[in-house]
This record gives structure tokens, C-alpha cells and sequence, in this order.
């Protein structure tokens, strides 16, 4: 069923996107890696192609550009790849209190998260209709389901996704499109992530997943047409819980939870370690 | 020339600093217990007390070194504080690129482990192909925020190398609980050894003497800011005990657990450690290091530092001499 056809992943270099690919190929589906420019995309693709035997093509483009979105379709359309599954999963997260973050930086994580879903989506909507049955998955967050200080813009774009997925599915289901969006907890997808999550409370550390975990749910629950995917029990259970508890017990806990967290921006990871290098030698000096 | 080596006590800085010093170079050693057994013996190798983890102390040692060879590392399988790995593994490597930036060092070779790159899948690993798991390991994650480290140091001017070295075998010093050599030590003496199932599972092996020699290589050949795999053969568990036996002549028997039963196992050990305090032998999350294929590919060394492993089976013969050898001593 995916040999001549193509699964085109968003954000394929690091993190969950690096893991639906490598998820994607176990199931021999073709690729098409769209992520950053840097060397990491081309070492990911030459790695899936020699161990999995699949096709895999690489594209650099930075989605947070709105044209870069057509430049993708038309390099994907030129090279004429059949693609028969979307997976929008590159986005930009951010921990942080709404007056520390620059506009620039909503900006950005606005059009990668809401703005280059919606395009590409739009884009590769005519030729999913021709291959199908085809596959949309939006990758979306647990937390658009929670109102978490610290996550105003980037859960909102969330609900963006958990939205315009839901009301799509309706829409395109008839033309053989299933759509889909996956709902994650936290996951241990980069340096900072990862950081960031032993300094969170016990019951957000406990719902954390490694994204290799998510990504075969994630396929999974996408092959099988469910609408909205919850990978993990404890997520499932956040769930749950959030529809029996009284509305003052909720906020109580979500406080608690995010009270320590320290602020951090996926933009500033790189930032960060070089940081923390600077200020731990400046310490010992 | 003067040379500084940090973890001269341990197995490959033994070695290592053995080698160096019988070719003529004066190797300055960093160690901690000035009574330790494990201490290099040598004219042209002089002691300085230390520790990575004491900048004054590295300071000392590196003075007047034109070369540095940092194997130094907590390498356990378990630690009570995880903390204890990131002070001697991250905070050591970044106090060691500190002192050899400001004083003028040349070179800096880092040893590390191929544990950072994960297990494979298809092909061997080579040194830019992406891991597919999150590192679980607090060693592992240590080793990989060390060598992010050293790579920036590149930026910052210093010429640094990163070796990383697969399952290390050979004549040698004993500092690790379960290494190669005491796996194959038991095996030769006839006792019953437990592989993982399915046996077909690939490893990669390499000897001591291949790695010594790679880390001069690596000084002399090295591109600054690059990654070398010092690896050997990559073979299953199945195929390397029966090459032992045909060597060795050993009847010992092997059994194969599956990974149930031993992640069964590490529970119980996890248990008896909360209880009684005492350390566990493996746990859980090694144990799945230890069912996947772990190969490698030292194509890279080959072709840019003229590194030559040693044949398996002739490596393997040194080494069972070795240890026959030893148990008359």
C-alpha cells in the first residue's frame, strides 16, 4: 500500500518528528523529511535509507516562513512524489510567562504552529485526494485539553490544531482523507526538554514519555482513523480526571504543578546549553 | 614530549599511559589515591594527586603538557546519586577543556563511549548516524553532554578529537565489575554463562591494544573537532562464545534467558538493594541496552587514521592467554 507512495513529516530532525520517521519507515513507508537546514536532516535520511530500505528525500526549508510552505509543495510536486500521508508535527514550544516572551518570538511560534499546518494542509489537500486513502496527523498537546499558566500561546495554538483537525475530518472524510490529531504529554524530545522536566513536579514527570514510545500509538491510532489520539495511560487518566474533579481541585493542582517550572523557549535550546556551559565555567573559574 | 592522561587508574588510561610513556614521552597522571594498586608504574611517567574535579589540581598537573588524554569517567552501571556522573563526567571534561584552553594545550584527545550512539538497527553504526532511543542512561547522558562540550571547544580554539570505544577486551587491569574479560574469565573456567536470547544478537568487541593504539593515532592523524569509532568485530553473542570455546577448549555451559526474565531479575536486585543497601548488579533500563544489536563501523578510522584492529580470534587468543596466565599468578 506505501511503496510508491510518500509520508511527508514535518520537523523530521529531532525530537517526536525524528521519531515518526524512523516509525514511519519500520512500516516501509517512503519519506519526505522536511525540517531545519543543518546537517542532522541529512544524517537522519541517509540513516532511515541504508537500515530500512525505504526512499527517503530530504528538504531544508524553515516553516515559519509562509513561503517556504509553497516552496515544499512545488519541490515535492516537481520531484513528483505521491504523497498519501501529511504528518504536521513541526512546531515551536515554549514554558514561559506570557510579559517575558518577546513578540517576535509569538510570532514565530504562531505561524510554525498554526500558520504552516494550516498552508501545507491546504497545499497537499488535492493530492491526498488522489492517493487515497490518505492520512493527516496534526500533531497537537495533552495540554490543550489544560489551562496552564506558563502555556497560554503555545497551548492555544494546540487548540488550534485539535480544532481545525476535528472539524476537517468531517469535512474531507468523504474523499478518503482520515484525519487525525495526536495528543502527547510531555516527552523527552531535546536538551532543554528533557532539562526542563526534572525540574517540574511529580505528576507532570510522571505522564513523561519518550517519543519513540508515542510515535508507534501515534501511526498506529492515525492507520486505524481514530480522531483524537491520547498515547500513555497516565495521560489517558489526566483525562479522566479532569472531567470527575471539581473545577477548584483542578486549579489547585495544576498551580502546584507548574509552580517550579522554570521558563524555557524550544528556540532558546541551543541558547541554553551554551549558556549553562558559560555560567557553570564562569562558576569553577 | 609532555603528556597529561587523566584516568590512569582505570583500564584504558592504564594502558594507555604505559604505552605513551614506553615511547619515550613523559606522561603526567591525575590520580586521586596516591596508594591506589591500579597506578601506572613508570620512569617517564610522574604522579601528580587530583582530581578532575579540582581545578587547581588539574592546573597543576597540566602545566608544561603539550598533549592531554582525558579517559577519565565514572563508568557504573548504577550510581546512589545520579549527580555523581554529572560531577565527574560533565563538570570534569568541562574543568579539563577549561585548563587546556588557557594553557596553551595542543591537542585534546577524548575518550568516550559508543554507548552515545545507541544500538542499531540494519548497518553498523558510524559516527553521524542518529540514535533512534532517548538516552535513558545517566552515564550515557553524561558521555553525550561531555562530548557536546568538547565540541564546542572547537569553536572556542582548542584542537580536540573524540574517541569513542565499543566493548573493550584484553590483557589488562580489572577495574570494572562486569567486563569483557571477566565474562570471558568465567567462561574459560568453565562456569555456566548467561547470554541474552535471542544468541544472534551482534555486539561490537574491541581489544585494549587496538584502542591504545587508536588514541595515538587520534593524536598524531586526527581532524580537530571530529569523532573516530575505535571499534573491532561485530559478532553475536552465540558466535563469540563458540570462538572462545574452540580456543580455549571450554565446556562451559551458556544458557539464554529472554529478556522477561531478566528484567524479572533486575526488579529483584532493585528490591534487595532498597532493602539491604547493597548495589544492584544490572538494572532494568541496562537491560534493554542489552537486548538490541550494538554494531558499529570503525570505516572512518580506518580510512583517516590508518587504525588496524586486531583479527577477533587472534585478540581473543591473547586475551584467554592472559587470563589463564593470571589465574597462576
Amino acid at each position: 500500500m506505501f511503496n510508491k507512495n510518500y509520508c511527508l513529516i514535518t520537523g523530521a530532525s529531532e525530537g517526536f518528528g525524528k521519531a515518526l520517521a524512523l516509525d514511519c519507515a519500520s512500516r516501509k513507508m517512503n519519506l519526505i523529511l522536511v525540517a531545519l537546514p543543518g546537517p542532522e536532516l541529512y544524517y537522519l535520511a541517509n540513516f532511515i535509507e541504508r537500515n530500512y530500505k525505504v526512499d527517503v528525500v530530504a528538504i531544508e526549508k524553515d516553516l515559519a516562513v509562509e513561503e517556504n510552505c509553497i516552496l515544499v509543495f512545488k519541490e515535492v510536486q516537481d520531484l513528483k512524489l505521491p504523497v498519501n500521508m501529511l504528518i504536521n508535527n513541526a512546531g515551536l514550544g515554549s514554558t514561559m510567562l506570557f510579559s517575558e516572551g518577546k513578540m517576535s518570538f509569538y510570532q514565530k511560534q504562531i505561524k510554525l504552529n498554526i500558520t504552516a499546518t494550516t498552508l501545507l494542509t491546504h497545499l497537499f489537500l488535492d493530492m491526498l485526494k488522489a492517493n487515497g486513502p490518505s492520512y493527516i496527523l496534526n500533531v497537537g498537546s495533552l495540554c490543550s485539553y489544560f489551562f496552564l499558566p506558563k502555556k497560554q500561546v503555545y497551548g492555544a495554538t494546540k487548540s488550534f490544531l485539535y480544532f481545525f483537525s476535528k472539524s476537517l475530518r468531517r469535512e474531507i472524510k468523504n474523499d478518503g482523507i482520515h484525519v487525525s490529531v495526536v495528543c502527547p504529554g510531555s516527552m523527552n524530545t531535546n536538551l532543554s526538554v528533557t532539562m526542563l522536566i526534572k525540574s517540574s513536579g511529580w505528576l507532570s514527570r510522571l505522564s513523561v514519555m519518550n517519543p519513540e514510545e508515542v510515535a508507534p500509538v501515534a501511526i498506529d491510532g492515525l492507520l486505524k482513523g481514530k480522531e483524537v489520539i491520547i498515547p500513555g495511560r497516565i495521560n489517558k487518566l489526566f483525562l479522566l480526571m479532569d472531567k470527575l474533579l471539581p473545577a477548584f481541585v483542578k486549579k489547585m493542582i495544576t498551580n502546584n504543578q507548574m509552580k517550579n517550572i522554570k521558563s524555557v523557549t524550544a528556540i532558546e535550546s541551543k541558547q541554553k546549553t551554551i549558556l549553562f556551559t558559560e555560567k557553570h565555567n564562569s562558576l569553577t573559574a | 614530549m609532555k603528556i597529561l592522561l587523566t584516568g590512569a587508574t582505570g583500564y584504558i588510561g592504564h594502558q594507555l599511559a604505559l604505552t605513551l610513556a614506553g615511547l619515550g614521552n613523559c606522561v603526567h597522571i591525575l590520580v586521586r589515591n596516591l596508594n591506589s594498586p591500579n597506578i601506572p608504574r613508570h620512569d617517564n611517567i610522574i604522579v601528580f594527586a587530583g582530581d578532575i574535579t579540582d581545578r587547581s589540581s588539574i592546573r597543576n598537573a597540566m602545566r608544561g603538557c603539550i598533549q592531554v588524554f582525558h579517559t577519565a569517567a565514572l563508568v557504573k552501571i548504577f550510581a546512589k546519586d545520579s549527580s555523581e556522573f554529572y560531577k565527574v563526567n560533565v563538570e570534569g571534561t568541562a574543568n579539563l577543556l577549561a585548563e587546556a584552553l588557557d594553557l596553551g594545550i595542543k591537542k585534546f584527545i577524548y575518550t568516550s563511549s559508543c554507548g552515545v550512539m545507541g544500538s542499531s538497527v540494519l548497518k553498523p553504526k558510524s559516527e553521524n548516524d542518529p540514535r533512534t532511543t532517548t538516552i535513558n542512561k545517566d552515564y550515557e547522558f553524561t558521555k553525550f553532554l561531555a562530548e557536546n562540550l568538547v565540541k564546542e571547544y572547537v569553536h572556542k580554539g582548542l584542537f580536540t578529537v573524540i574517541v569513542s570505544l565499543s566493548k573493550v577486551y584484553g590483557p589488562g587491569i580489572e577495574t570494572h565489575p562486569i567486563s569483557v574479560n571477566r565474562i570471558i574469565n568465567n567462561f574459560i573456567k568453565g562456569k555456566i554463562t548467561i547470554i541474552p536470547n535471542p544468541g544472534t544478537l551482534e555486539t561490537n568487541y574491541c581489544f585494549i591494544d587496538d584502542v591504545v593504539e587508536g588514541h595515538i593515532l587520534a593524536m598524531a592523524k586526527g581532524i580537530g573537532g571530529e569523532k573516530y569509532i575505535l571499534g573491532g568485530e561485530n559478532i553475536s553473542y552465540i558466535n563469540l562464545f563458540q570462538t572462545i570455546r574452540s580456543l580455549s577448549g571450554s565446556k562451559a555451559k551458556l544458557i539464554r534467558a529472554p529478556k522477561f526474565l531478566t528484567q524479572t531479575w533486575t526488579v529483584l536486585q532493585w528490591l534487595q538493594y532498597k532493602l539491604t543497601s547493597k548495589e544492584p548488579f544490572a538494572t532494568l533500563k541496562a537491560v534493554q541496552h542489552i537486548f538490541c544489536n550494538k554494531t558499529f563501523s570503525s570505516a572512518k578510522a580506518i580510512r583517516q587514521l590508518g587504525y588496524h584492529p586486531t583479527p577477533l580470534k587472534e585478540a581473543l587468543n591473547q586475551t584467554i592467554q592472559f587470563l589463564k596466565k593470571q589465574e597462576h599468578v
